[in-house]
């Protein structure tokens, strides 16, 4: 299996690097790197404005929230040895004809993916923040023990959310009771205690214990092992039969421009299995999370302050469905097809604003829940406006391929750019007052010509090649 | 006969790699051409390049009068195209792909036509299975399909009987040279250049992404020659191999 995870690791690297060369690409932790460093400059700051433990205790979920994100291979278990490996690695789809079981080929995958996101993401992030150390007042053995603690909280959401998935794979029976055990086991030890469930990353930085590092890392293994345990593709004789849903659908989206390709995103996503668990996995979950992080800053913010926030990192990460439009979809048979890029941009667009509903419904939801509904219009507003903002630089930036262009150093410097300055001009406006909220729609016009001006770049560099 | 196809020195590089070099050839109307050659040879870059699935480096290709370059979704308008590689998207069953593929084609009448491909291919009974779950064969069914669905006046075809049992074999050779008969044009690649001697009135040699050679069956009976020994000569390797 080394040599296969070496192989799988080599092709990740030539994948990247030969889009973008390989100092562009290795230049991409670098910039990770430096953002952390910018960012832990201003600790000082930031920890005098928030009660005592509080910023170790938001950093720690954060990176809980990356490997959430990145957890989700039990989705990929029906898809694993079919469509998935066939786009997303060649080595590991050859690797069937080895004699391996799929078991191993996948153990390999995960590993890759999991050392991958450690060097791009978390290594860098974890070396800007020591790089910086000096000027935030951070002792070494501070940073040494919070570098271990940051990659444990990582490791423990990516560990996590892969056990999690897999059950959900296997069995919605047990996805719920597993579910509901750790919702009613969390609940009862807030109820009972009044604080949060302890979260063994963030109790070792607050108090190092060997023992308690041993649990942590036994944990960690094991919700890995038993994943890998209960990981099965579905076997390649079974036939799954529909009735036809395509007409139907595409009938009653016939006012959406595309209502053909609409209706085949809509049925894609929904069919793949990984559609409502996508939603879930890849949406609520991280939602849930930035609502209790961002509760974490509620005394300092202003008057509905938490839910404006809320509503703003809606928006972002409502963007993202693009990205799973994009990665869910195969382009090549569009080639025999008359449709070039341009039409599949627009048509993923409207399957993008039919998919919006969720992030509204999550804000709006949150708004009634808070007592805030007076001023949940303006909420969904702000979230829907940096929504159509942020795919519109996603979509200039990097057309039909967003998921694999973040990558680029470029590209992720000038989209955080791009997107981080109006999240910050909107923020300042809904603090000062929530029904400012609504200046996110202004940002509509500017989105459409972006979306115009991508479609014209997109085109004019593939037209309708695939 | 106008051409349908007509290229002038049609190259395509992938980096180093010169796949197709200054392939200059002409497809009469109504022809059942077969573009023939080995492994890596260009046969299928081709075929890429003619229906505007890929970009040409240097070089010219028209098709049905139209530049592939300049107008690629335009060719793909008026052809059918049936890729070497390509599946259909996972996650339609077979009816819905063919009714996916009459909306984006904006057809009359897909049901129908539809209904005669499933039956004429002998896989209605798999009309309601998603596409990830058809056996390759079937597969190659459907995209044969999708790429007569608007009965277009010229179709590509990237080795259209690789998959096929013999009888499907049977029945797709004889619906290619009825087709042809029909006033339409097929332009082909294969690797059984039995069939092509069988099938094809015209055919062109690629090696190295060269055109080697261009003939006709005709002219093939003529010499008292077989395709496979003058195909042997020309790349000088085994045919079995090629």
């Amino acid at each position: 299996m080394p040599d296969l995870f070496v192989a799988m690791f080599r092709e990740e690297w030539r994948v990247h690097s030969e889009l973008f060369g390989s100092v562009g690409f290795a230049l991409f932790p670098v910039l990770v790197g430096a953002m952390a460093c910018m960012g832990t400059v201003l600790v000082p700051i930031v920890n005098a404005a928030l009660p005592a433990g509080d910023l170790a205790t938001i950093v720690h979920l954060l990176f809980l929230l990356v490997g959430v994100m990145v957890g989700g291979f039990g989705l990929v278990g029906n898809e694993v040895m079919n469509r998935r490996f066939g786009q997303a690695s060649f080595v590991a789809y050859a690797a069937r004809t080895l004699p391996l079981s799929e078991r191993r080929i996948f153990a390999a995958f995960v590993a890759k993916d999991t050392v991958y996101y450690l060097l791009l993401w978390i290594l860098p992030v974890i070396a800007g923040v020591a790089l910086a150390s000096p000027f935030a007042g951070l002792a070494p053995a501070t940073v040494l023990r919070l570098a271990l603690t940051l990659l444990l909280a990582f490791l423990s959401g990516l560990a996590g959310l892969f056990l999690i998935t897999t059950v959900w794979g296997r069995s919605k029976l047990a996805f719920a009771v597993l579910a509901g055990t750790l919702v009613a086991g969390s609940g009862a030890i807030v109820l009972a205690t009044g604080a949060l469930p302890p979260f063994p990353p963030l109790e070792l930085y607050r108090s190092f214990s060997w023992p308690l590092l041993a649990a942590t890392l036994a944990a960690i293994g094991a919700a890995l092992a038993v994943s890998l345990l209960l990981f099965h593709p579905v076997s390649s004789g079974s036939e799954r039969r529909h009735p036809d849903r395509f007409s139907g659908l595409a009938r009653r989206l016939g006012r959406l421009p595309y209502p053909a390709l609409a209706a085949k995103d809509l049925l894609d996503l929904w069919r793949s299995g990984g559609g409502v668990a996508q939603v879930l996995f890849a949406l609520l979950l991280p939602l849930g999370l930035c609502w209790f992080l961002i509760s974490l800053l509620a005394r300092v913010l202003p008057t509905n302050g938490v839910l404006l926030l809320f509503s703003v990192l809606a928006g972002v990460l409502g963007s993202t469905v693009y990205t799973w439009l994009t990665a869910f979809d195969t382009f090549g048979p569009y080639g025999c097809l008359p449709v070039g890029v341009g039409t599949l941009i627009r048509s993923k667009l409207t399957s993008f604003g039919l998919l919006q509903v969720v992030p509204a419904a999550v804000v709006a939801v949150a708004a009634l829940a808070t007592g805030s509904g007076a001023v949940a219009l303006p909420a969904v507003a702000l979230a829907l406006g940096l929504s159509a903002w942020a795919v519109a630089v996603t979509v200039y930036l990097a057309g039909l391929s967003p998921n694999v262009l973040v990558y680029d150093p470029k590209v992720l410097a000038v989209y955080l750019g791009g997107v981080g300055l109006p999240v910050i001009a909107l923020v300042a406006l809904a603090f000062a007052s929530p029904w400012l909220g609504f200046a996110a729609l202004l940002l509509l016009v500017p989105a459409a010509l972006l979306v115009s001006a991508g479609v014209r770049r997109w085109e004019a560099a593939d037209g309708a090649f695939f | 006969m106008a051409a349908v196809i007509e290229t002038r020195d049609l190259t395509k590089h992938y980096g180093e790699t010169v796949a197709v070099n200054n392939v200059s050839l002409e497809v009469p109307a109504g022809a059942l051409y077969g573009l023939l050659g080995p492994n890596g040879s260009g046969k299928s870059t081709t075929i890429r390049m003619l229906s505007g699935q890929t970009r040409p480096t240097a070089g010219t290709a028209s098709v049905l009068g139209i530049d592939v370059a300049t107008d690629p979704v335009g060719v793909r308008r008026r052809i059918g195209i049936i890729p070497e590689q390509e599946t259909p998207p996972s996650f339609l069953t077979a009816a819905e792909y063919l009714r996916f593929v009459g909306s984006v084609r904006a057809l009359e009448g897909t049901d129908e036509a539809a209904d005669w491909w499933f039956e004429f291919l002998d896989f209605g009974d798999k009309r309601d299975v998603l596409c990830k779950d058809l056996s390759r064969g079937t597969r190659q069914k459907l995209m044969f399909a999708q790429a007569f669905l608007h009965r277009p006046e010229l179709a590509l075809i990237d080795e259209p009987l690789v998959n096929f049992d013999p009888i499907v074999q049977h029945q797709v050779k004889e619906f290619l040279v009825d087709y042809v008969r029909q006033g339409n044009t097929i332009f082909l690649s294969t690797h059984i250049l039995e069939v092509a001697e069988e099938i094809c009135t015209g055919y062109a040699i690629l090696h190295r992404g060269r055109l080697l050679h261009t003939g006709t069956p005709d002219e093939l009976r003529e010499t008292g020659r077989h395709l496979p020994e003058v195909f042997l000569a020309l790349v000088g390797r085994d045919p079995a191999h090629a």
